[in-house]
C-alpha cells in the first residue's frame, strides 16, 4: 500500500515493525474504493466528533506555546518534533485509532526530516484521520518529502499548478461550510471545517502532480453536475443544511485558526518562489502557540496552497482575486495573483450565524489581525509592488467566482450563435456601424496623428454555408412510420383550407381594398428588387472576375422589372395610364421607393416618371397632405433633372403648371399651378425645374434656345401667375435656387422683377 | 482582455455592483457575480431598493439568481457616485409603510378614474395582461 519511493523517504519509527506486517495484507486493497476508504464509509456524528476535537485542543494548548520568529528550514525543521511526539503519544493513548491504514500513516510519518506543519496534521484526531483514506495517505509519502525539494526549485511545478483552472480560491468566510466534510446532513452551516478535508488538501498540495490532486478530490466529493469541480457548488452542498444551528462554543477557535490560516494563505503574493516558501513556512510556525496545534493542519493546507497553486477550499483563500479592471490578468494566475495579506477591513457576510458564534467570531477576527500585523512584515515587502492592486484586491473577497474557464465558456456560446455565412445578411447594422466607424477612423488617420484607438474589432467566425437536407428521423424497428415533429419539420396543427371567393360576391369596397393590397404587394416586390440591387455593388467587389458580367445582367434586369413594377406592366409601348404608377405614389412607402428607385434608372425612365408625378402632382398633393413624403423626392428629382435637355424641361415646366400651350386663351383660374405653388414639394420642384431651364439658357451658347417659343411662353405665363399669386399662399420652398430671378429678368420688366424678388425670399 | 468588443455582453460587468431592474418593478442592487448564455444572473450581496418619491429603502436579501428573461436592464454602478444621491434612505418599515401608501393611492384614483369613466357610459380601459405588475 505504502511504497516509498526511496528508503530514506521512509523514516522508520520504533512502532513501525508492529505496523508492518498490516501493510503488507493491505498490499491488494483498493485505495479508490469509496466505501471503504471515502465518504461512503463514514457514518459519522459531526457533534460528537466535534466535541472530541474540541478537547483534543484544549489539551495542548498550553504545550505549544512557542513563537517562532522569521522562518529559517533548520528552525523550523527542528521544531516539531517536539510537538509531534507528544501528538503522537496522545495518539497512541487515545484508543481511537482503530484502523490500520491511518495508523500506519501516522507511523510511517515519522518526525526527523519532516516539517511539522506538513505532517502535523495528519496525525491529529482520530475522527479527522478517519476521512483519510487510502489513495491520499498514498500520496503521502511522496509528499513528504515535498519540502525538501520544494525549497529548491519547485518554482516551476507551483507555477503549473497555479495554472490550473479548476482550482480556485473561495471567498474566506467567517463559517466556511466545509467541503471537504462528509454530506450535507452532518456538517450544517456554521460548523468548523473537518479537519479532515484538510489533510486531503495538504496532499494533494504537496502532491508534485496535479493529476492525483484531482483523483482524489473527486472520489471524495462528487459534484452535483460531475463535470466541474467548482468548489462553489461543493460548498453550496453543505450550505444548503440548516442555518441558525447552534453552535458548540468550541466553534470559534476553529474559526480563529481558519482565518489564521487566510491570514497566512493571503500572505503570499503570486508565486510560490522557495525562499517565499520557507518564509510562510515560518509564518505557519509562528501562531502555532496560540492556535491549537490539531488545527494546524488546516493552517498548513493553506499555506500550501499558493505552492501548489490549489485552494483550500474553505475559506482558506484569501484571495482575492484582481478585480476586473482595465486588464485582468489571464483567469488562473490571477487567484494567485489575488493573494494578499489578508485585509483588516473585510466584513464577512455573518448574519445567519448564531449572534454568540458571531461575537466571538469578531473577537477573533481582531486579535488576528493584531497577531498578523506583525507576522506581515516578512512578506509584506513582497507584496509591497503591488499595493494599490492588493488594495482592490483585498476589498472584495468574493470575486472571482466565476472562474475563467466559465467566463469563455459563456462567450464561447455567444461567439458561435454570432457564426454566420453572410455576415452582411445577418448583421447589417453591426456591419455598417464598423464599417462608419473604420471610415472615421481612416479619416481622422488622414490629417491626423496616427491611430488614436486601436478599435479592437469583433471578428466573427465565418462558416460555410453547409446544405442540409432535412431527413426525418427514422426508428428502427417500429411498425409504421413515426411522426416525429421538430423546428424543421413541424406538426400541421390546423387544417386550413384556402378557398377563392368568385367575383360576383365581392363588393366594391373590397375591391378597392384588394386594389390597394395589391399595391402593396406590388410596392414589397419591387422594394425586395430594390435592395438587391443596391447590394449589387458589394456583391461585385467580393465577386470573382468570371462571375462579374452575370452580376451585371442579373442588376440590369432587376432594374427593368422594378421599372415595370411601377408604371404598370403595360403590353403597349403607350403607357397611357399612370393610374398604377399613382397608386403606388399614394402610398407613402410607394413614393420613398420611388425616391430610391430614381438614381438607378435610366435617363428616359427617370424622366418619364418625372413627368408623370409632374402631371398629376395635384392630386399627388392632396394624397400627401397627411404624410408630407413628397419633400423626399427632391433630391432624386434633382439629380435626374442635372441630365435632362431642354425639351424635356419645357415638357415638365408646362406639366407641372398645366399652363396651356397658348396664351391667347388664359384661364382665370390654374388651380394646378395654384395647388403646386401652395405646396411645399410644388413649388420646390417648380423652382428646380425652372432653375435647371435657366441654367440650360445660361450655358448653352447656341442660340436655338433663344428662339425656343415654347419656353418663352410657358415664363412669361408663368412669371405672371407667380405676380398674380399673393406672397402668402407661396409656400417655402426647400431651398430657393439662386437663379430664378436672372431667370425672370429675361421676361419681365424691372418693377415686376422686384415684386417677384419679394415674393421668392 | 476585451471580451468581445462591440457587443453588448455581461462579462466585463462580473464582479461589478449593479443595478437590476426586473419585469415586475423590483429594483436589485448586488455584485454580478455570474452570468450564462441566457443573460441568468447571479447577483451576491443583494439588496432590494424601494423607492417611494424622493425615499428609498434597502432590504439586503443575499444571494439572488435572477432568470434572464425577467431583467429589463441593469447598469453597473459607480461606487464613489453611489452615495451621491438627492435620495433619502429611510429604515424598511417606513419604507414599506410609504409604498404601501402610495399604492393605495393610486388604487384609489384608478376606481375614481373607472367611476367617472363609467358615467360618462365609455368603456373601462382592459388592464393589457402582460402588465398587470
Amino acid at each position: 500500500m505504502f511504497r516509498y519511493p526511496s528508503p530514506e523517504e521512509c523514516p522508520l519509527d520504533e512502532e513501525e515493525d508492529g505496523f508492518q506486517a498490516l501493510g503488507e495484507e493491505d498490499e491488494d486493497i483498493d485505495q479508490f474504493n469509496d466505501d471503504t476508504f471515502g465518504a461512503g464509509a463514514v457514518d459519522d456524528d459531526w457533534q460528537e466528533a466535534h466535541e472530541r476535537l474540541a478537547e483534543l485542543e484544549e489539551k495542548p494548548r498550553g504545550a505549544g506555546q512557542r513563537a517562532v520568529p522569521g522562518g529559517e528550514d533548520a528552525e523550523l525543521l527542528g521544531e516539531p518534533e517536539d510537538t509531534l511526539a507528544e501528538r503522537l503519544t496522545r495518539l497512541v493513548i487515545d484508543s481511537e485509532l482503530e484502523d490500520p491504514a491511518i495508523m500506519r500513516a501516522v507511523h510511517t510519518r515519522a518526525p526527523g526530516a519532516q516539517p511539522a506543519p506538513l505532517n502535523a496534521g495528519i496525525w491529529d484526531g482520530p475522527a479527522v484521520l478517519r476521512r483519510i483514506r487510502g489513495p491520499l495517505l498514498t500520496q503521502e509519502m511522496p509528499s513528504v518529502s515535498v519540502l525538501d525539494y520544494a525549497l529548491p526549485q519547485r518554482p516551476p511545478q507551483a507555477r503549473e499548478e497555479e495554472r490550473d483552472p479548476s482550482e480556485r480560491a473561495l471567498p474566506r468566510r467567517s463559517s466556511s461550510p466545509v467541503i471537504g466534510s462528509p454530506p450535507v446532513r452532518a456538517v450544517p452551516i456554521g460548523t468548523p471545517p473537518k479537519q479532515a478535508a484538510v489533510p486531503s488538501f495538504n496532499q494533494q498540495i504537496l502532491c508534485p502532480k496535479p493529476v492525483h490532486i484531482r483523483a482524489s478530490m473527486q472520489q471524495r466529493y462528487p459534484a452535483p453536475y460531475g463535470e466541474r469541480m467548482s468548489p462553489n457548488q461543493l460548498c453550496n452542498v453543505p450550505n444548503s443544511s440548516l442555518l441558525g444551528h447552534p453552535f458548540p462554543h468550541s466553534v470559534s477557535p476553529v474559526l480563529t485558526h481558519l482565518q489564521r490560516a487566510q491570514l497566512l494563505g493571503g500572505a503570499q503574493a503570486g508565486r510560490m518562489s522557495p525562499s517565499q516558501f520557507a518564509r510562510v513556512s515560518g509564518l505557519v510556525g509562528s501562531p502555532l502557540p496560540s492556535v491549537n496545534p490539531k488545527l494546524l493542519q488546516g493552517r498548513v493546507g493553506q499555506m500550501m496552497s499558493p505552492a501548489g497553486g490549489f485552494r483550500a477550499f474553505f475559506g482558506a483563500a484569501p484571495a482575492p482575486p484582481p478585480p476586473s479592471q482595465p486588464q485582468p490578468p489571464p483567469g488562473p494566475a490571477s487567484h494567485l495573483q489575488g493573494l494578499r495579506p489578508q485585509p483588516q477591513m473585510f466584513r464577512p457576510d455573518t448574519t445567519h450565524l448564531h449572534p454568540q458564534h458571531r461575537r466571538l467570531l469578531h473577537q477573533r477576527q481582531q486579535q488576528n489581525r493584531n497577531q498578523h500585523r506583525s507576522l506581515n512584515g516578512s512578506v509584506g515587502d513582497r507584496g509591497g509592488h503591488r499595493g494599490s492592486h492588493q488594495e482592490q484586491a483585498r476589498k472584495d473577497p468574493y470575486a472571482n467566482l466565476m472562474l475563467q474557464r466559465e467566463k469563455d465558456w459563456v462567450s464561447k456560446i455567444q461567439m458561435m450563435q454570432l457564426q454566420s455565412t453572410d455576415p452582411y445578411l445577418d448583421d447589417y447594422y453591426y456591419q455598417n456601424y464598423f464599417q462608419k466607424l473604420e471610415k472615421l477612423a481612416a479619416a481622422e488617420e488622414v490629417h491626423g496623428d496616427g491611430p488614436k484607438k486601436e478599435r479592437t474589432k469583433l471578428i466573427t467566425p465565418q462558416v460555410a454555408k453547409l446544405e442540409h437536407a432535412y431527413k426525418p428521423v427514422q426508428f428502427e424497428g417500429s411498425l409504421g412510420k413515426l411522426t416525429v415533429s421538430s423546428v424543421n419539420n413541424p406538426r400541421k396543427m390546423i387544417d386550413a383550407v384556402v378557398t377563392s371567393r368568385g367575383e360576383d360576391d365581392e363588393t366594391k369596397e373590397k375591391q378597392v381594398r384588394d386594389k390597394r393590397r395589391q399595391t402593396l404587394v406590388t410596392i414589397e416586390k419591387t422594394y425586395s428588387l430594390l435592395l438587391d440591387v443596391e447590394d449589387y455593388e458589394r456583391r461585385y467587389l467580393l465577386s470573382l472576375e468570371g462571375e462579374r458580367p452575370a452580376l451585371m445582367g442579373e442588376r440590369k434586369q432587376k432594374i427593368c422589372d422594378m421599372y415595370d413594377n411601377l408604371r404598370g406592366k403595360a403590353p403597349g409601348q403607350e403607357r397611357p395610364s399612370d393610374d398604377h404608377f399613382m397608386q403606388i405614389m399614394c402610398i407613402r412607402k410607394g413614393k420613398r421607393l420611388v425616391a430610391r428607385i430614381l438614381p438607378f434608372l435610366s435617363p428616359e425612365q427617370a424622366a418619364d416618371v418625372l413627368m408623370a408625378t409632374a402631371r398629376n402632382l395635384p392630386f399627388l398633393i392632396k394624397k400627401d397632405a397627411q404624410d408630407e413624403v413628397l419633400p423626399c423626392l427632391l433630391r432624386p428629382f434633382s439629380h435626374v433633372l442635372y441630365h435632362l435637355p431642354l425639351g424635356t424641361v419645357t415638357s415638365l415646366v408646362q406639366q407641372l403648371t398645366n399652363l396651356p400651350q397658348s396664351a391667347t386663351a388664359p384661364a382665370p383660374t390654374n388651380l394646378h399651378l395654384a395647388a403646386v405653388l401652395q405646396n411645399k414639394f410644388g413649388l420646390s420642384l417648380l423652382y428646380l425645374v425652372l432653375s435647371r431651364g435657366e441654367e440650360l439658357q445660361s450655358s448653352d451658347t447656341s442660340t436655338e434656345l433663344m428662339q425656343d417659343n415654347q419656353w418663352t411662353e410657358l415664363m412669361l405665363l408663368a412669371s405672371r401667375e407667380l405676380l398674380r399669386i399673393p406672397a402668402a399662399a407661396l409656400a417655402k420652398p426647400v431651398s430657393p435656387p439662386s437663379n430664378l430671378l436672372s431667370l425672370f429678368s429675361r421676361y419681365v420688366d424691372q418693377q415686376k422683377l422686384n415684386l417677384l424678388e419679394t415674393k421668392l425670399q | 482582455m476585451n471580451y468581445m468588443p462591440g457587443t453588448a455582453s455581461l462579462i466585463q460587468d462580473i464582479d461589478k455592483k449593479h443595478l437590476v431592474l426586473l419585469r415586475d418593478g423590483r429594483t436589485l442592487i448586488g455584485f454580478l457575480r455570474s452570468i450564462d448564455q441566457f443573460a441568468n444572473l447571479v447577483l451576491h450581496q443583494t439588496v432590494e431598493r424601494i423607492h417611494v418619491g424622493k425615499k428609498y429603502g434597502d432590504i439586503p436579501r443575499g444571494i439572488f439568481v435572477v432568470r434572464g428573461e425577467n431583467v429589463v436592464l441593469l447598469g453597473e454602478i459607480d461606487l464613489e457616485k453611489e452615495s451621491d444621491t438627492p435620495l433619502q434612505q429611510v429604515s424598511i418599515e417606513e419604507i414599506l409603510e410609504e409604498q404601501r401608501l402610495e399604492l393605495q393611492a393610486k388604487q384609489e384614483s384608478e376606481k375614481l378614474k373607472v367611476q367617472a369613466l363609467k358615467e360618462r357610459g365609455l368603456a373601462v380601459p382592459r388592464a393589457d395582461t402582460l402588465d398587470e405588475y
